[in-house]
């Protein structure tokens, strides 16, 4: 049962992201993007981390994509006609296609085993994955987390410079 | 419910982060008070911030401090690196203010972006875990991808700026995905953990999680050391970025890259070195190869120097692929004698350049060996180094690299790696021959020479010249900052 | 040893541009102070050849004069070491007079950037003694690039016609060569430190390297190839016409006079010590091209119309003799090398000023604007003549000496190769008399009014006329000079 959900949430996911590519009009690409956001939403369920799942709907379905669409609103970008570079096409096909059976190859070929991390399905069922999440954020990964405001900070200061007319 | 217990911190290792964050931050503050024309001021604070915590980081030398739980660690390696870092800033510092004034977008915010990317390449350089390294390298990226646009009224600076921004963030997939793969066939993101793992459970290339995620993060770190195939945008955001951004860029970041590059290969990765060493083999020969004949066809001095950046890179990542103790501090060696005569050049260009990003081809240095003598003789100085020649900091650097590439028994890369140096020289010679062989088509309106960059040119100078006349004082340390990989 | 006399003669040319800066722009200034610097340095040579029996008494190690020994980069074991035997002093000799020629020579011919031309002059000629001196094959490689740098300059800077392009050849030529030999310094290094757990750079230790044959071929194939291009060997001699009869006088006398010579003195300290076996083996290449080069060089020389290239394919010619002497590695021949290599190198540099002072007063080098220069110019035809009749290997002149000594020590031991050697000395004659028939003897061509020699530039022609005899009629000191480091070069007894 759960193989067959992952199975059609997977087709959903493939399908609506190769869409975001192939669709003229920009507005349809945002909207399979949000499909495709949903689908890893629904992954993180079922991999027993709910917050995650809430995460990545609040911010990336939520709100970038509504930045996302309010730009293309604003900008009004116009549905270019492109030329057909077929050969491109055909070249990124093929290179694909054979990027896809090596992978395949390779991961069924090897079947190594892997060590655990620290948590397993029962302690985060017993403590709880919104709690761990927090824990490990204030206790493993301090530094990271601190330096993530850093990160923010020179974003906010870079996109300042770039784009406000007048500084 | 219990409390989260934060781990005792010792704040010691990032101090030198800490210090440079809050002045950038304070200076972001008192640019708002400073009157465009009197920008100067915070260039000469920041310098002066940059030498403060320079003396901070070498008090560090010789201790080995971890923190947060093993995600951050002072010890020489790190140090060393980020003397380099500070260094390549403070140069960058020096030649900044004259040129920004020249093209007239001298905004304050400049010198806090440039301590910004400091903070990140440090963090890279200290990081003992895949977070802590990505952070820091997201934060040095974002910063450079804002300093390559800078010049906002040019259209090349902002191509660059766009373009970097579009393959660096590509990159950073590669990077991140290559950590997810690390991490699920480990089951941490500490390098220490990750080796013992690995060592324990005899994780070699038949692991393919294993491989695929070493090869990733090689990858993300090739895109931003510039490593042929993953080279398509230097010679542009070179060409584009503010001429000080771009000395900055060509050595720093590419310090970094190399930095968190040979601590994940030599500390996390040792069961792959048969696999990394062939890899890089390939992608050195590669980088060499095509830096160097791309740069023979360049009119542009800007776009030489970007390639010969490339090049550069290639003889670095002989010292990478031969992984031993020799190949590595070469790589320590070679990355500060590449600071100092790299961002000398740039400083003669932007020398000779004028507004607007002009007098920037081979052409326009005709006859400046008998105009401006002494700016010429440095230039001279710089470009043997660069390419090669004894003695100067460049010959040491590479006779230190391919030393460790015979020592490992890779003859035809050392043999490569000659020819291609060999190659090199034309196009150094090419611009020396406009110097002194060729008459100037046009007089030079001189612009003065400030006093900051004077004193960049005289510290490039003096460092390309005493690392190669007496490399000793130098390769002692570099020796001792990677015992510890 | 309490003066380091021969790191004196290494940095003081370096000193003497520091003494240049403050008269950069004070040409009548600038000019004596290099002479004297030169001069001294002359002094210094001929102090040391007046003395060097007295240091024979007590040798160092290995039969040398002088050592100087001192750390340099320890942490790669790099020494700074130098050391002066016989043959070292004939080359320094050679260079300390040289240099006083080649600074005499362009007295007054070079009008512009004088400082950085005298400066550049100074730098060669410390790099170049530094080639002759040093004993640590690092130290060496630093010295052997860094003549490069300034005749890159001078050539580049003062040169004629296709000078960018003669200079850059020329650069990149030696410039490859050199750096295959780095690759092998290096490698011998590590299979030093491999074989005995110490790093060591000196030529000293690194002889005691046990190595295999096949691994010998390949260091010595690198050796050779830095080497052969400077000699220059057959296919590899193609930058030197252009560099030649594109640089100023100062610079093909230099070229001619010292830079070939470096070539075959390194082969000689380095390339055969380090290597014997390959050697060994490689000597039939080495005579074959050398040989070729000798029948080539002439053939083509005779070809030329242009009296300064005419000179520089005949050095490639002459220079095939001292790669027979040496390739016969034998006492006698080697001797003759080394002898004809100061004699090629006093020669040379004379036909080169005379052709520059020429140039100085006619402005063209084609043979076929001359002609009957006797009744014009007695006293440049003079010494043209003498110079000339040098060349073709007149006895009792100097370049006679030399190959006598070479072919006789080579009848031994390949008497083919010698007697092929002999019939290419015929060449010189036919090309260096055509050369002064149509010249100096043949009815004037085109009306030139020419003025004869002014003092200074008899006195430079009359002191290496003066050379050029004496070491032709009694070169008994040099040889006795050479004798002890032939000897155990050559593996015999002293």
């Amino acid at each position: 049962m759960e193989t067959l959900f992952f199975a059609i949430i997977t087709l959903v996911a493939v399908v609506s992201a190769i869409l975001v590519i192939t669709c003229k009009n920009p507005i349809n690409s945002a909207l399979s993007l949000i499909l495709t956001f949903f689908c890893l939403a629904t992954y993180y369920v079922m991999l027993d981390a709910p917050f995650m799942a809430a995460v990545q709907v609040m911010v990336y379905a939520g709100a970038i994509m509504v930045l996302i669409v309010f730009v293309i609103m604003l900008l009004n970008v116009r549905v270019d006609a492109h030329k057909k570079q077929t050969h491109k096409v055909a070249l990124g096909c093929i290179i694909g296609l054979f990027t896809l059976i090596n992978t395949a190859f390779l991961i069924f070929k090897s079947r190594a085993a892997m060590p655990m991390g620290p948590y397993n399905g029962s302690i985060i069922k017993q403590i709880g994955h919104t709690e761990l999440i927090g824990k490990e954020m204030f206790t493993t990964f301090l530094l990271p987390f601190e330096i993530t405001s850093i990160l923010l900070l020179v974003a906010i200061i870079g996109a300042v410079i770039l784009a406000k007319k007048k500084i | 419910m219990d409390m989260i217990t934060i781990p005792a911190v010792n704040l010691t290792p990032i101090l030198p982060e800490i210090i440079l964050s809050v002045l950038a931050m304070a200076l972001l503050l008192i640019n708002v008070f400073v009157q465009s024309s009197k920008k100067t001021y915070l260039s000469y604070i920041s310098f002066i911030g940059v030498v403060g915590t320079a003396v901070l980081v070498g008090s560090g030398w010789g201790t080995h401090i971890e923190s947060f739980s093993g995600a951050v660690v002072q010890d020489n390696f790190a140090t060393f690196f980020k003397m380099i870092f500070l260094l390549a800033a403070g140069l960058a510092i020096l030649i900044a203010d004259q040129y920004m004034e020249r093209e007239d977008c001298n905004h304050g915010e400049l010198y806090p972006l440039i301590l910004f990317t400091v903070v990140g390449m440090m963090l890279m350089a200290a990081g003992t875990d895949l977070m802590t390294i990505f952070l820091g390298l997201e934060v040095m990226s974002v910063s450079l991808y804002v300093l390559a646009g800078f010049n906002r009224a040019n259209t090349k600076s902002n191509e660059a700026g766009l373009k970097y921004f579009l393959l660096g963030a590509f990159s950073t997939g590669f990077l991140l995905y290559g950590m997810a793969l690390t991490y699920g066939a480990t089951g941490s993101t500490r390098i220490s953990v990750i080796a013992t793992q690995a060592g324990q459970m005899g994780m070699s290339s038949g692991n393919i999680l294993f491989l695929a995620g070493m090869l990733l993060i090689l990858t993300g770190f090739c895109f931003k050391i510039a490593v042929v195939p993953f080279h398509m945008w230097t010679p542009d955001v070179y060409e584009g970025a503010p001429t000080p951004m771009t000395a900055f860029m060509s050595a720093g970041p590419k310090a970094a890259g190399f930095a968190a590059a040979l601590r994940l290969l030599l500390i996390a990765f040792p069961t792959l070195q048969a696999d990394w060493s062939q890899l890089l083999w390939v992608l050195a020969v590669l980088t060499m190869t095509v830096g160097n004949i791309t740069a023979l066809r360049q009119d542009n001095i800007k776009r030489i120097l970007a390639y010969s950046s490339i090049a550069h890179a290639g003889y670095a990542l002989v010292g990478m692929a031969a992984g031993n103790s020799t190949g590595t501090a070469g790589i320590l060696f070679y990355m500060l004698s590449y600071t100092f005569m790299n961002i000398g050049a740039f400083a003669v260009i932007i020398l000779v350049g004028k507004k607007g990003e002009s007098n920037g081809n081979v052409q326009d240095f005709a006859g400046l060996g008998f105009k401006h003598p002494m700016l010429a003789v440095a230039m001279t100085i710089f470009l043997f180094s660069l390419s090669g020649m004894p003695p100067t900091a460049g010959f040491i650097g590479k006779f230190y690299l391919f030393s460790g590439a015979i020592q490992k028994g890779y003859i035809w890369l050392a043999v490569i790696g000659v020819l291609n140096s060999a190659a090199s020289v034309y196009y150094y010679l090419r611009v020396m021959v406009y110097m002194y062989m060729k008459d100037p088509t046009e007089d030079f309106a001189w612009t003065k020479v400030s006093a900051p960059i004077a004193l960049c040119l005289v510290l490039s100078v003096a460092g390309t010249m005493v690392l190669g006349i007496v490399p000793s004082i130098i390769l002692q340390y570099a020796q001792e900052a990677i015992k510890l990989i | 040893m309490s003066i380091p006399i021969l790191s004196i003669l290494v940095f003081l040319p370096l000193a003497g541009c520091l003494l240049l800066l403050p008269a950069w722009n004070c040409r009548r200034l600038a000019r004596p102070i290099a002479l004297v610097v030169a001069l001294t340095e002359l002094t210094l040579a001929l102090w040391l050849y007046a003395s060097w029996k007295g240091l024979a008494v007590n040798p160092f190690p290995q039969g040398f004069l002088l050592l100087e020994d001192a750390p340099w980069i320890p942490a790669f074991g790099i020494r700074y070491t130098l050391a002066l035997d016989g043959i070292s002093l004939l080359m320094i000799m050679l260079t300390a007079i040289v240099f006083c020629v080649g600074l005499a020579v362009s007295w007054d011919s070079i009008k512009e950037r004088t400082s950085l031309f005298l400066s550049m002059m100074l730098v060669m000629e410390a790099g170049i003694m530094g080639v002759f001196l040093a004993l640590d094959l690092a130290l060496f490689y630093l010295f052997w690039e860094m003549m490069l740098i300034p005749m890159f300059f001078l050539i580049g800077i003062w040169g004629h016609g296709r000078r960018l392009y003669s200079t850059l050849k020329f650069f990149l030529f030696t410039m490859s060569g050199s750096l295959l030999m780095l690759l092998a310094i290096i490698a011998l290094h590590l299979l030093y430190a491999q074989q005995t757990g110490v790093s060591s750079f000196q030529l000293q230790e690194l002889l005691k390297v046990q190595l295999p044959l096949e691994t010998q071929l390949w260091l010595y194939a690198a050796f050779f190839l830095a080497f052969a291009i400077k000699f220059p060997l057959f296919p590899l001699h193609t930058w030197l016409p252009d560099a030649h009869t594109d640089a100023p006088t100062a610079g093909s006398v230099i070229l001619a006079g010292l830079l070939l010579k470096t070539g075959s003195y390194a082969l000689i300290r380095f390339g055969y010590p380090l290597f014997p076996q390959a050697a060994q083996m490689m000597t039939p290449l080495f005579y074959s091209l050398a040989l070729i080069g000798i029948f080539y060089a002439s053939l083509v020389a005779f070809a030329q119309q242009d009296m300064k290239r005419l000179i520089a394919y005949s050095s490639i010619g002459h220079m095939g003799y001292v790669a027979i002497g040496i390739a016969a590695w034998q006492p006698v021949a080697l001797s003759g090398a080394i002898i004809q290599m100061a004699n090629h190198g006093v020669t040379t540099a004379a036909l080169f000023c005379m052709v520059g002072m020429l140039d100085e007063r006619a402005h063209t080098r084609e043979i076929a604007a001359f002609g009957g220069l006797w009744g014009k110019l007695p006293l440049w035809s003079f010494f043209f003549l003498l110079f000339a009749v040098t060349a073709m290997g007149v006895p009792g002149l100097n370049n006679f000496v030399g190959e006598f000594l070479i072919l006789a020590g080579t009848i031994k031991s390949s008497p083919l190769v010698a007697v092929l050697a002999f019939c290419g000395i015929v060449f010189p004659l036919i090309y260096m008399v055509r050369l002064v028939q149509e010249v100096v003897f043949q009815k004037e061509r085109q009306p030139l009014s020419l003025n004869d020699l002014n003092p200074r530039e008899i006195g430079i022609l009359a002191i290496l006329a003066l050379l050029d005899i004496w070491m032709g009629i009694h070169p008994a000191p040099l040889l006795e000079m050479l004798h002890v480091p032939v000897q155990l070069l050559t593996g015999g007894t002293p």
